[in-house]
């Protein structure tokens, strides 16, 4: 009755051999491999949730190089158009230009031409005349006048035909 | 109610020292001459023992044969014991790094002395070796003594597996204090590393055997003023402190385990 208390040698022992036995059977079998899967699937988590960060910044970065490439690309058409338009200006000017010059110097030339045709056509035209006249004259006026005076009076003629 | 002992007594008080003390030995045995007789609470140590090795196998089948299990039922309620344990217990207490090693330990504390605490609630007990009292198993010395040598001894081999022979015992002093300090501080720590298992025996035993002496003193007025409504009351406060049972029994084995834990973990991590 007074057993409360009592020294029990063989209750330990045998709570010994029973603990024993718990834990080398629980241990291998059931605590061992609980912890590990506990803390893969800790570590798994966790590697997870750091992989999901990782590519969601790797995301990131990527669409700001595709938006900064894109940007890039956008001003680079528009400076290559910028430029082209700049260019066929340019060409168009110089053409002008050039066609101005170039029309501006056959006219000059067609006049030079011109004024030289004419000047000759003139020149040949009086030195006709004066031999028409001079033949005219002589047979008119053979004896009348020498040919100095013919000659003289022809010139006159020729001047005031040449003021008309 | 039925009487313990060989000799009937009348006095309560007796009675109620019989239901919560051992039976007397059941089957004798006896080898190189230690009695290792079995008694109520061998039977109810190995009742615990067998059903936490199956519920444990049943319960960790699928950990053995995945490699990434996804508990589901029994498995993850049972998981979910086993994670707070690890998480509550074992890190904060002995570390990650050294879960592996003292974890099985911490976890075999926890779940055998809950399930000897838990069957001791059952009053069906009470119905073996001819009626003697509804005890548990935690409830006798001996039991929790021979738990708390298992810490006693755990904490040893704990700091002596981190640090060596002599850096453990070197380690239970702090090692800047003036001599004159050394000479209290020395026999202190060595009183302490005999009153650390010392409680633990105490505390486990003395909480699960009060709750019995204090439902039994609650029904005691029942056969002193042999009144039926006296049960009524009785009765109704025996149910009201049958769940406090419930907490303590959960309480104590966490208690238990944690100090268990906590004392390892200061071997392998002194605190200087």
């Amino acid at each position: 009755m007074e057993n409360l208390l009592n020294f029990d040698t063989g209750l330990m022992i045998l709570t010994w051999i029973t603990f024993l036995i718990v834990l080398v059977i629980l241990g291998t079998k059931a605590w061992k491999p609980m912890i590990k899967a506990l803390e893969d699937r800790e570590n798994f988590i966790r590697e997870s949730l750091e992989e999901a960060e990782a590519a969601r910044k790797e995301a990131d970065k990527v669409a700001g190089e595709y938006e900064a490439m894109v940007a890039k690309a956008r001003q680079e058409a528009q400076g290559i158009v910028a430029a082209g338009k700049e260019t066929a200006e340019r060409m168009k000017t110089e053409i002008l230009n050039e066609a101005k010059d170039k029309s501006a110097g056959i006219l000059k030339q067609a006049e030079v031409q011109i004024t030289a045709e004419r000047d000759k056509a003139i020149a040949e035209i009086r030195i006709q005349i004066v031999d028409i006249s001079m033949a005219a004259a002589e047979k008119i006026i053979v004896k009348s006048l020498s040919r100095e005076d013919n000659e003289r009076l022809i010139e006159d003629a020729l001047k005031d035909y040449g003021q008309n | 109610m039925a009487q313990g002992g060989h000799e009937p007594s009348t006095n309560i008080g007796d009675k109620i020292i019989a239901h919560v003390a051992n039976s007397d030995v059941m089957i004798h045995f006896e080898l190189f001459g230690v009695d290792l007789s079995i008694t109520k609470h061998v039977i109810m140590l190995w009742i615990a023992a067998s059903l936490i090795i199956v519920v444990g196998l049943y319960a960790s089948r699928r950990y053995r044969k995945e490699v990434r299990p996804v508990p589901s039922g029994f498995t993850n309620a049972f998981e979910f014991v086993v994670d707070f344990v690890r998480t509550g217990i074992i890190i904060p207490s002995i570390g990650k790094n050294h879960a592996m090693k003292w974890g099985p330990l911490v976890m075999s504390f926890f779940f055998l002395i809950l399930t000897m605490n838990f069957l001791g609630l059952f009053p069906i007990f009470s119905y073996i070796n001819h009626g003697h009292g509804g005890t548990t198993a935690t409830g006798n010395f001996n039991m929790t003594a021979a738990l708390a040598l298992i810490t006693f001894f755990a904490i040893i081999i704990a700091g002596i597996l981190e640090h060596g022979f002599f850096k453990h015992w070197k380690n239970m002093v702090p090692g800047n204090v003036p001599k004159a300090v050394l000479i209290i501080l020395i026999p202190m720590e060595i009183m302490s590393m005999f009153v650390r298992p010392f409680a633990l025996t105490m505390r486990l035993a003395a909480n699960m055997t009060a709750g019995h002496i204090a439902m039994l003193a609650i029904f005691a007025p029942i056969f002193i003023l042999h009144n039926a409504y006296v049960g009524v009351a009785s009765v109704a406060m025996n149910v009201g402190l049958t769940f406090l049972e419930i907490i303590v029994s959960i309480v104590q084995a966490y208690v238990f385990t944690l100090l268990s834990a906590v004392f390892i973990g200061q071997s392998i991590h002194p605190h200087h």
